[in-house]
């Protein structure tokens, strides 16, 4: 735990803090901005009742508790994640398995706690602690990282928490342990033949997963591949958006007068759809400068990644950029109708304190990694 | 592998190429996102703007406020009043605490939760659609679940109005007129699919009974629609547009007035109440025009519940009610006609050459039957015969072995004929829903009953109205109507036109002479004979002392039916058709009336004594000539 004390030293931290990587900060900073605008004009219509704080506002609060978060996690070094590995993994496995016990069904799928009236979503933040479990095990897996041992031992333990969540049902959330797994073995130097081999095995495997599907989730995961087919029933979410999307045109209708959105149109505008509201109201440029904050976002997480001082920070950075390149991928994909309609958020914009407070846990480890990139000086 | 270790001296050996494929394909999956945003909003823009027009709003219709319905003298009958409706909207309500929240409302509004939960089970539209579950809701009850409206959710109380049936006073009492004005109610879910292509809407009313439902069409008005927003669920919202204003249904003033109807009801209901006869009808109309002016048929049901949506359990108490409340014993049933079926076939003998007016025919104890074994004979109704009578005296003293000859010689087709000719075995066309056609014996009826004819017995009682013939009372009516107006067989006038909202007429509807009877003018004179002659010298007693204002003419029936009573008679119908002018030497009849009491078994015509009733009422007569109900003996049952 020597790496605790480094930071609580006064000079340790300024000396620290002048690593501290203000690119990823403001870009972080861009995308919550761009996600509470944008949650404000979805939610312009549909005001919050009396007493209640407006979806703009509550996403504000949350950013400021993130945000808190997010110092306190880059302040500590990132290493004393690596002793808790364990007790982080069991807890991350107690939470969903809670989840699924107590869950209240929004939308049909049990998938958040409340405590204290703030539904938490517990599989985003245990996206984010799985990144660190993975993290860890690679990290120790130093000199037998090419084995199959390694490929098979870090499936297993993202297997778990994997069919938790799929359980719940959420399929969105699986897919994207799915994806961080694969992101992150690909990135720890695991044996490319055995990835492929076992890529071979998921696809040979999807068609018994899809089969396991409520008939709701394989209807609407279809969709995109001929959406007016069914436009009236389970593709109707994903024609609007489409619609909204596609009149946008290049410079959109302008903000809080997207016709679709403030007609109510779009299904759960504010959250998994928010995308459409950026491509009808902003347009081209909009969505694209969206993007391209993404991709900058992206850039600096695999520049920190690269530049980190161990195995762990590595991994933690391609972790978290695995996770948010495949929601980006996913969430964008589906509203324009080259993905399949699944729940997943888009990071920093969708409406969503669990989401948003778990990103900025994570992105605070990350800015940790940066931190402490430097071996330490005593 | 190219497995460069690039690790500075790291811990874990990181692969430039892993690095540089990760970036590398997250710039392919950027570059795809953005190459199809470009086709979707650049290239195919328009199309998706042209789509997403289209789908944003739905015509949503605007009901019109339905058509009032007022008697001839401008008294409202059928009104709108504004009420409140319970909804739900079964997308809100709570799951498992459904239960809780029916309860609730079924407590506030008086109703039981079973019921608000059959309703809503019987509903398949929809989970955005509202679904009523108690219609009539008095203000304080709406106003109530309002206020808890938080603690209700999916509960919705809507104001909108209900028909409220009146009487001839204004007072909420449907049942003067039920039969008549009828009611609406809510449309059902299998009829939906025939009905939503003329505008109908899931939670519509519909005429159901009566005038409400022959006149449908107009009362209900032209509905309007209006644009309205529609979510991704299907919600629909705000309005954007008014497309069309919705025009409301024109107003009908009825040939009904209530007065006339109220004084009917309740000589009907004093008649039947005197010999216990649970089901009557008296129909009062102007043979000049066919305009009806009370059509009562009793016993009578409370259309106000209908239109408050009624419930299962009075649904019921009406269907296994004695006198089958519900049914307009005016028009849709039929029954024997009895003696005043010899009208029929008086016309069909003297128009066939069968008889003359004047010539003299042996009447018997008993008729022997042509062609039937010795001794098979019908009895004339006194079972002496009046020795030999002429057709008016016959028609007068109802003689049925004298009208047993008539018919025999007649035969059956052209006896047939005749009464088709009056009216008989077809519906009088009165736009009142339900009316049925009546039974007249014809070679061809025979065969459909797979009989090569009638037989000669069942031609002879025919011929006195038994048997092989059934009719309704409004047919009968107008048969006597025919005769009493030279000749005309009208059709039945119920509505008498459109009316202002305050119930003046607006356009008179003309009469309609649906045909002639074809009859020359000096059968139709003999037959006017033998009808004042019954009142006169024929054995309807002491109506003829009854200061009426023009000279009264009629004929009394009785019909056996069913099974011998424990006295060994059948039980009977009486019936008793009349009609007189209603000014001093006027000779046109103005008014006609016939009453009809369903098995009576006390002897005499308790019809008549209803009849007689009306008219003491009708004139304002300071008479009552009524007969004590244990002296009703008296006046000759036939």
């Amino acid at each position: 735990m020597g790496g605790v004390s480094t930071t609580i030293g006064g000079s340790a931290m300024r000396r620290e803090w002048r690593t501290f990587d203000l690119q990823l900060f403001v870009y972080v900073l861009l995308l919550i901005t761009f996600g509470v605008v944008m949650g404000y004009s979805a939610s312009y219509n549909d005001p919050a009742p009396a007493g209640a704080l407006s979806q703009p506002v509550k996403t504000v609060i949350w950013a400021a508790i993130g945000l808190t978060i997010y110092f306190v996690a880059a302040s500590v070094d990132y290493h004393w994640l690596q002793t808790f590995t364990g007790p982080i993994y069991l807890a991350v496995l107690g939470l969903l398995a809670l989840t699924m016990v107590l869950g209240t069904s929004l939308f049909g799928a049990q998938m958040s706690i409340s405590v204290a009236g703030l539904d938490f979503q517990f599989s985003e933040v245990s996206k984010v602690l799985m990144i660190v479990v993975l993290g860890s095990f690679l990290a120790g897996r130093r000199g037998r990282i090419g084995r199959l041992s390694t490929i098979v031992g870090a499936t297993a333990l993202m297997a778990v928490p994997t069919f938790l969540v799929f359980r719940q049902p959420d399929l969105g959330t699986a897919l994207v342990f799915v994806a961080i797994l694969a992101g992150m073995l690909f990135m720890s130097g695991a044996s490319i033949g055995w990835l492929a081999i076992f890529t071979g095995a998921v696809v040979a495997a999807a068609p018994f997963a899809i089969g396991a599907l409520q008939d709701y989730q394989r209807q609407r995961l279809f969709c995109f591949l001929d959406p007016y087919a069914d436009a009236q029933g389970a593709c109707y979410q994903l024609v609007q958006a489409l619609n909204a999307v596609g009149s946008g045109g290049l410079f959109g209708q302008g903000l809080t007068a997207g016709r679709q959105n403030q007609a109510g149109l779009l299904p759960v505008q504010s959250t998994d759809f928010i995308f459409t509201v950026v491509a009808e109201e902003l347009g081209l440029v909009g969505s694209l400068l969206l993007l391209g904050l993404f991709a900058l976002l992206l850039w600096r997480i695999l520049r920190i990644g690269w530049d980190a001082r161990d195995a762990l920070g590595s991994m933690v950075a391609v972790g978290l950029a695995s996770l948010i390149l495949f929601q980006v991928l996913v969430n964008v994909g589906m509203v324009i109708g080259v993905m399949p309609v699944t729940g997943i958020p888009l990071p920093f914009v969708t409406y969503g304190g669990s989401s948003l407070i778990s990103l900025l846990f994570g992105m605070g480890i990350l800015q940790s990694v940066r931190v402490h990139a430097e071996k330490p000086t005593f | 592998m190219a497995d460069l270790n690039e690790g500075r001296g790291r811990d874990l050996p990181r692969s430039r190429a892993r690095f540089l494929a990760f970036g590398l394909a997250g710039i392919l999956i950027f570059v795809a996102l953005a190459g199809r945003l470009v086709q979707l909003q650049i290239v195919d823009g328009a199309t998706y703007e042209r789509r997403a027009a289209a789908v944003g709003s739905v015509e949503v219709a605007i009901p019109a406020a339905r058509g009032l319905i007022f008697d001839r003298e401008g008294r409202p009958l059928a009104v709108n009043v504004p009420s409140w409706t319970v909804k739900a909207r079964p997308a809100d309500l709570p799951g498992e605490r459904t239960g809780l929240v029916l309860g609730e409302v079924a407590s506030v509004t008086g109703t039981s939760p079973l019921e608000l939960r059959a309703r809503l089970d019987a509903f398949h539209g929809s989970p955005y659609d509202l679904v009523p579950l108690a219609r009539g809701i008095d203000r304080p009850a709406a106003l109530l679940l309002g206020e808890r409206a938080v603690a209700l959710p999916g509960i919705v109380v809507e104001a909108e109005p209900i028909r409220r049936y009146l009487d001839e006073n204004g007072a909420v009492d449907g049942s003067l007129l039920s039969h008549v004005v009828g009611y609406t109610g809510p449309v059902a879910a299998d009829e939906l699919d025939a009905l939503e292509a003329d505008g109908y809407l899931p939670d519509d009313a519909i005429g159901r009974a009566g005038v409400e439902a022959s006149y449908e069409e107009e009362l209900r008005g032209t509905y309007g629609s209006r644009l309205v927003e529609r979510d991704a669920d299907g919600r629909t919202g705000a309005v954007l547009d008014t497309v069309r204003q919705p025009v409301a249904g024109p107003n009908l003033q009825l040939t009904i007035d209530a007065r006339v109807q109220r004084t009917a009801t309740e000589a009907l209901q004093w008649g039947m109440d005197a010999v216990g006869v649970k089901q009557g009808v008296t129909i009062v109309m102007n043979p000049q025009t066919g305009e009806i002016l009370a059509m009562t048929s009793l016993p009578a049901y409370d259309n106000n519940k209908f239109a408050d949506g009624i419930s299962g359990t009075d649904y019921q108490a009406y269907l296994t009610a004695d006198g089958q409340p519900l049914r307009n014993h005016a028009i849709s049933d039929i029954y024997p006609p009895g003696s005043t079926f010899k009208l029929v076939t008086a016309i069909g003998a003297l128009e066939e050459g069968v008889t003359t007016a004047t010539q003299r025919w042996p009447t018997y104890g008993c008729y022997q039957i042509p062609g039937a074994p010795n001794g098979q004979c019908l009895f004339d109704w006194n079972r002496k015969g009046f020795g030999p009578l002429d057709m008016t005296d016959a028609f007068a003293v109802s003689s049925d072995t004298y009208f047993y000859q008539m018919a025999v010689k007649l035969g059956v087709d052209r006896l047939g004929h005749w009464a088709e000719q009056l009216g008989f075995g077809q519906p009088t066309e009165i736009r009142l829903p339900g009316e049925a056609d009546g039974i007249v014996a014809s070679t061809r009826w025979a065969q459909s009953q797979g009989r090569p004819s009638v037989f000669t017995g069942e031609l002879a009682q025919a011929g006195i109205g038994q048997n092989v013939i059934a009719v309704t009372p409004l047919q009968l009516l107008n048969a006597y109507a025919a005769l009493a107006n030279g000749g005309h067989l009208m059709r039945p006038q119920i509505v008498r036109g459109l009316a202002a909202d305050d119930g003046t007429l607006l356009a008179p509807a003309a009469p309609e002479i649906l045909g002639e009877v074809g009859a020359s003018d000096a059968t139709l004179q003999t037959m006017r004979i033998g009808t004042r002659e019954v009142i006169t010298t024929g054995h309807a007693y002491n109506i003829r002392d009854l200061r009426l204002p023009g000279a009264l003419s009629g004929k009394t029936g009785t019909a056996e039916f069913g099974e011998p009573t424990s006295e060994g008679t059948l039980p009977f119908h009486s019936w008793f058709v009349a009609y007189l002018p209603s000014t001093p030497g006027a000779t046109d009849a103005d008014l006609a009336v016939v009453t009809f009491a369903y098995s009576a078994v006390v002897p005499g015509n308790v019809s008549l004594e209803v009849v007689k009733y009306f008219l003491q009422q009708y004139y304002g007569l300071d008479q009552d000539l009524r007969l004590d109900p244990r002296d009703f003996s008296l006046v000759a049952a036939n």
